[in-house]
């Protein structure tokens, strides 16, 4: 099943392609700066040819979620597999990947992105080899997030994002990089060790029998098949950490609603809400998006925020449907919280990045209240959000970028009426910030709407609240475009250049996307319509279940 | 008699190729007084057969000399630790600029250097109280002269004196200890002091002030928190190759020593109803909390001084000081999953913090420092070494897909596996915390130009490949640990035991 | 009180004595000499204990050589007669409290013990074959690394003292 070219399985190739890319961008010798740049672009640009092929042969019909028969384009060899002893059972880990219409729109969102921002990477010029070799190494870790389907292997890429990360913000990074880069690291380790903690205790809770071909069966079908044969294993495949049915009796986490299970699902929250990053988390936000060169914040906005959301829709939904749901008026009280808040310190900036950093957390915000509401049009739309906030913000960043570039400044009270002086940069930029507003006909209306549509049916007051950062959006949006764009233009900027091919290859597409998904949304929405519709029953069906079990 | 300790000694080759070595060198030292060549030679080709005879013993059960040795797969893998980093410490001896200074004299270092592995492979199998405390001294004594080896250098005596005064100190506690055991129990034999202890009339207050005076003993060669007040100061003031021996081996022997005894001397081989590979103390001897209380106070004070140092010798300290924190966790939950877990935490330690402290020596040969402020933009000079550098703190940060990752994993594992919730959070933290201290010398590498720009670092063809000895592992064992389980869980079997 | 209780009171008051003075003596050809009270205090009491063995080692070893050795490096130690050591007290209170409980734990560990402590067995034998045939077969293993432990011992001390150049 699937696509696979050599042999090897398409999945594999779109994540490991960038590293094969690292590989050959570090025998290059260091001075051949423009052939390292074509290089990380032919791999990049390979990434999303497969990703084309990809969502081309991707089957609407299969929801995915919780079972492996439902994820598409499924690799699946063993990895570790260490035979048992008197004292301690087999060890058997997957290499497992597989997508499913919840990672498919992640896997394009990271394709397109990464390819976009290693062309907005054009103008770097300190060590360009370290750069691009760390910046693809990035890469794969991101993708390799989204095609996981063993916790094990999900939790490596995970990790392997921090460290180029760290790299890329501390040394290519603005005047407090130093400073940035490590808060990152600190906040985002801290979150990944309780989320490594959850995993271990996921593990030692959750039992599959294996036969000796290597198949895995659940529990219940191991019964069904006699146990002839089988040999008991803990496991991190993901599937099977979300059948309850295969959570040992007497294991830390077996049952539902105890508090063990409660403390395993904050755990694994704070680990991802740090990614989100949901208030209070989000405090290194602001600083690596500053920092940051512009391609970085591309990606770190663009896709890596997105792991979190990523993380508790793959891990925390389905495996701790009882704990979701005991939290999930919290979890959407957070998510109305950063909406809110990062509107109104976005209102209060005047650096632009920093701006577009708080208005990140504002749509961030949205992705989770849509998240917590557990139903079709609020996870959908939620997961639409991040994909449109993944295109959108990457778009503000390359904005911002391409005013930095020229000027060397971000202070958006210094500028005005660069409308006539840059009248391609004006028309791109009010797409962007139309859309990120969310005006009607462009692609983040959909998924607000969405989402604030799902999120009302659950929490009605909370979302009446929410809508005012509608309001404030729109507000402090605005009035960046006027203050960029009316007024008198500053003696000191007269000299300014329009924006040039480079920079139109890279805003164009994305701006006809946010435009095209506006107008027409079904090819996105049809990908993860079947999985949504899914894990949402999954949700209901846990929550009524619970409700049962509670009477 | 005679022919037992005839059979015996089949079972005792390494240790006496050793012996061999460590009266060969002595004797070469004596004949070729001009060059140190000959000895170090002698020395690495003794240290080599030492390997291949341990590796030959794998999978016997066995003890030796009336029960004054055993020879188990615990102490074989603890063997081999301890031979295989002796090997690389004296590869890295031949290439250190410190030692190899045109005045010094380097017969009795090497010599010294097989009498300290001697010691250490004693302690991995000592079993009778009188012999833990001879090997303990042995390597104690030895490692006293080695690190003060550089003596024209002012912080080499300084720590060869510390290390003196404190291992006196520790060593007297723990003989005092001894003899109250040996005085509460009449023997000096673990097996028969268990015995004792199971028929059940020894006061238990009586026996706890005997063990944590013993303790100090054990908690001063891996250097535990509150024994660990020598380790900063001779690691920094101790010529580097012998710092990382310390580091690695002595940390080794001790482990293994403080394993064995208290496995099994305190273990209830009566109470069946416990899970496969898990085991119970007596009543009364709940020393696990001990030990849990030392593993928290050990990691987190490490932890938290190494921020503060800007010596990179002196960090590694405090660091290693932290590992041994981390490590103590295993032995805390009883069973064999942690034996295990400690054990492949070895393995990954001894490359991780080898090929860390080897970088640190192949810098400090060029520039001649091992200040932090020093690597001001060594990014630029010496892009491989920093690099492995790199992934050696990233190991020892315990970030995948690196070893040291592994290593933590396993021993989170086997904490939440049986309960220790709040230590495996407690340690999950504390890895954060290294992460900022480690994270420090990166900066200074890639985020910081040097004050002063210097010409390129050029290592030669055989220091590359030395740090690629030590690299490779240390990436690959992250990715492929199978191997690494399969030993360390064999090598969980000690001798006289369930 | 018999006439054994006698005799170990009187060793044990020369040795506790004495090992007082070798710690407060100011002059350290006082401290040296009355060290030697001390080993002689020890040998005593091991008689007492019917370790004849071990009494013969205490005197010979470290009357004989070791403190005869001590009083040589004194005297050739060029003007250290008429040198006053430094003695003081810093870290007081810590130095108490550490006391304070390593001595109450100690006597708690006396008091916990001491009735189960039987007087020793009156008959003489004399303990030297037993000892010389176990050193030769139980333990062996650590008479001979002894021997390399102080090979090693030897190594350090010359190589300590010898000059560097």
């Amino acid at each position: 099943m699937g696509v696979t070219i050599l042999g090897i399985g398409v999945l594999t190739w779109i994540t490991f392609l960038p590293v094969l890319g690292m590989v050959l961008v570090l025998l290059l010798p260091k001075e051949r700066r423009d052939a390292i740049r074509w290089m990380a672009l032919f791999f990049t640009g390979l990434q999303v040819v497969l990703a084309i092929i990809i969502f081309t042969k991707f089957d609407h019909g299969m929801a995915g979620i919780n079972t492996e028969a439902g994820m598409q384009f499924v690799e699946k060899v063993p990895w570790i597999d260490v035979k048992s002893v008197a004292w301690f059972g087999r060890i058997h880990i997957e290499y497992l990947l597989g997508i499913d219409g919840l990672s498919v729109v992640m896997v394009l969102l990271t394709a397109l992105i990464s390819f976009v921002a290693v062309i907005s990477s054009w103008t770097i010029d300190k060590a360009v080899k370290g750069y691009f070799a760390l910046f693809l190494l990035l890469d794969t870790g991101m993708m390799g997030v989204f095609v996981a389907l063993d916790f094990f292997l999900f939790y490596m890429f995970w990790e392997v994002v921090l460290l180029p990360m760290y790299f890329l913000i501390g040394v290519w990074g603005g005047p407090r990089r130093e400073y940035a880069a490590i808060k990152f690291f600190l906040y985002t380790l801290f979150g990944s060790v309780l989320m490594l903690l959850a995993m271990i205790a996921l593990y030692f809770s959750v039992t599959v029998y294996i036969d000796p071909a290597g198949v895995i069966h659940s529990v219940a079908d191991a019964t069904k098949m006699g146990m002839q044969g089988l040999e008991k294993i803990y496991t991190f495949n993901m599937m099977a950490m979300m059948d309850p049915g295969n959570y040992v009796p007497d294991s830390l986490l077996a049952g539902t609603n105890t508090s063990w299970r409660y403390i395993a699902y904050i755990a694994l929250f704070v680990g991802f809400a740090i990614k989100v990053p949901l208030v209070p988390f989000h405090t290194w936000l602001p600083d690596a998006h500053v920092e940051a060169p512009t391609a970085i914040s591309v990606i770190l906005a663009g896709v890596l925020l997105k792991m979190g959301a990523y993380g508790m829709l793959r891990i925390s939904f389905p495996m701790f449907p009882d704990a979701m749901i005991h939290y999930s008026w919290h979890l959407a009280l957070l998510g109305v919280i950063s909406m809110v808040y990062g509107a109104l310190v976005a209102m209060a900036q005047t650096d632009f990045k920093k701006l577009i950093a708080y208005s990140s957390v504002s749509h961030m915000g949205v992705v989770v209240l849509g998240m917590a509401s557990m139903n079709t049009p609020g996870m959908t739309g939620a997961v639409f959000q991040m994909f449109n906030h993944g295109i959108i913000t990457a778009m503000l960043f390359l904005i911002v970028g391409v005013i930095y570039d020229r000027t060397h400044t971000r202070g958006l009270n210094e500028f005005g009426g660069l409308m006539n002086q840059m009248p391609k940069y004006a028309a791109v930029m009010t797409v962007a910030f139309f859309a990120a507003l969310g005006l009607p006909g462009l692609s983040g209306f959909i998924s607000e709407a969405f989402s604030l549509l799902g999120a009302f049916q659950t929490f009605r007051t909370l979302t009446i609240i929410s809508v005012i950062t509608i309001v404030l959006t729109a507000g402090y949006m605005l009035w960046v475009l006027q203050r960029v764009f009316l007024g008198s233009l500053p003696e000191k900027w007269k000299g300014l250049t329009d924006i040039n091919g480079r920079e139109m290859a890279m805003l164009a597409p994305l701006a006809a996307i946010v435009i095209f998904l506006g107008i027409y949304p079904s090819p996105v929405l049809d990908l993860m319509n079947s999985s949504m519709n899914f894990l949402a029953e999954l949700l209901q069906h846990a929550g009524s279940a619970t409700l049962m079990g509670l009477q | 008699m005679a022919e037992q300790i005839l059979q015996d000694l089949q079972l005792f080759y390494p240790e006496l190729a050793l012996t061999a070595t460590f009266l060969v060198a002595i004797l070469a030292d004596l004949i070729f007084r001009r060059t140190s060549v000959v000895v170090s030679g002698i020395v690495m080709i003794g240290f080599v057969v030492t390997a291949v005879l341990v590796l030959g013993q794998s999978d016997l059960h066995a003890s030796i000399f009336s029960n004054m040795i055993a020879v188990d797969p615990f102490a074989h893998f603890f063997k081999l630790v301890i031979i295989i980093s002796a090997i690389l410490i004296v590869v890295f001896s031949l290439g250190s600029a410190e030692l190899n200074s045109p005045n010094r004299k380097l017969g009795e270092y090497y010599a010294l250097l097989a009498a300290l592995t001697l010691g250490m492979m004693l302690m991995a199998g000592a079993s009778n109280l009188l012999m833990m405390y001879l090997a303990i001294e042995l390597s104690s004594i030895s490692s006293y002269i080695l690190s003060g080896y550089t003596k024209e250098a002012p912080d080499s005596s300084e720590a060869s004196l510390k290390y003196v005064i404190y291992g006196a100190l520790s060593s007297g506690l723990m003989l005092y200890g001894i003899s109250i055991i040996y005085g509460l129990t009449g023997s000096l034999d673990i097996y028969t002091i268990n015995q004792v202890l199971a028929e059940g009339d020894i006061s238990g207050v009586a026996l706890l002030i005997a063990g944590v005076l013993t303790l100090a003993g054990f908690g001063y060669k891996i250097s535990a928190v509150p024994f660990h007040f020598w380790t900063p100061d001779v690691y920094e003031g101790a010529p580097i190759t012998i710092t990382a021996f310390l580091s690695v081996a002595s940390k080794a022997g001790g482990f293994a020593l403080m394993i064995r005894f208290f496995k099994v001397t305190f273990i209830d081989s009566s109470v069946v109803t416990l899970p496969e590979g898990a085991w119970a103390t007596f009543e009364g001897f709940e020393w696990y909390h001990i030990i849990a209380a030392m593993s928290v106070l050990t990691m987190t004070l490490g932890n938290l001084v190494a921020i503060w140092q800007n010596n990179l010798k002196r960090l590694l300290a405090y660091s290693s000081i932290a590992h041994a924190g981390y490590m103590l966790m295993g032995v805390v939950v009883l069973n064999n999953q942690g034996l295990a877990a400690i054990l492949i935490y070895f393995v990954v330690y001894l490359f991780m913090n080898l090929g860390a402290f080897y970088v640190v020596m192949l810098v400090a040969n060029k520039t001649g420092s091992e200040d932090i402020e020093d690597y001001k933009g060594l990014g630029a000079r010496a892009p491989f070494i920093t690099v492995a550098l790199a992934v050696f703190f990233i190991s020892l940060t315990g970030l995948p897909p690196t070893a040291g990752f592994i290593g933590k994993l396993y021993l989170f594992a086997a904490l939440l596996n049986s309960g220790w919730v709040w230590l495996a959070v407690v340690g999950a933290l504390n890895s954060v915390i290294s992460l900022y201290y480690y994270v420090r010398v990166f900066r200074n590498m890639y985020l910081r130009p040097a004050d002063q720009p210097g010409p390129p670092l050029v290592f030669g063809k055989l220091q590359t490949a030395i740090v690629l000895v030590l690299l490779i592992p240390t990436i690959l064992l992250g990715l492929y640990f199978t191997p690494l389980v399969q030993l360390a869980q064999a090598s969980v079997k000690i001798f006289g035991t369930p | 009180m018999e006439l054994f209780d006698v005799v170990f009171y009187v060793f044990a008051f020369i040795t506790v004595v004495s090992a007082f003075i070798v710690v407060f003596s100011r002059n350290i050809i006082y401290a040296a000499f009355s060290l030697l009270f001390t080993f002689f205090g020890v040998a005593g009491l091991y008689v007492l204990l019917n370790a004849d063995f071990l009494a013969v080692t205490q005197i010979l070893i470290y009357v004989g050589g070791i403190l005869v050795l001590l009083l040589f490096g004194v005297m050739l130690t060029s003007n250290v007669i008429n040198v006053d050591i430094k003695t003081g007290t810093i870290q007081t209170v810590p130095a108490l409290v550490l006391v304070a409980i390593v001595a109450g734990s100690l006597s708690g560990l006396f008091y916990s013990t001491w009735k189960d402590v039987s007087a020793p067995e009156t008959s003489v034998v004399t303990t030297t074959p037993a000892l010389g045939k176990m050193l030769m077969t139980t333990y062996l293993l650590p008479f001979e690394i002894a021997s390399v432990v102080l090979l090693v011992a030897l190594i350090g001390a010359t190589f300590i003292a010898r000059r560097s150049t």
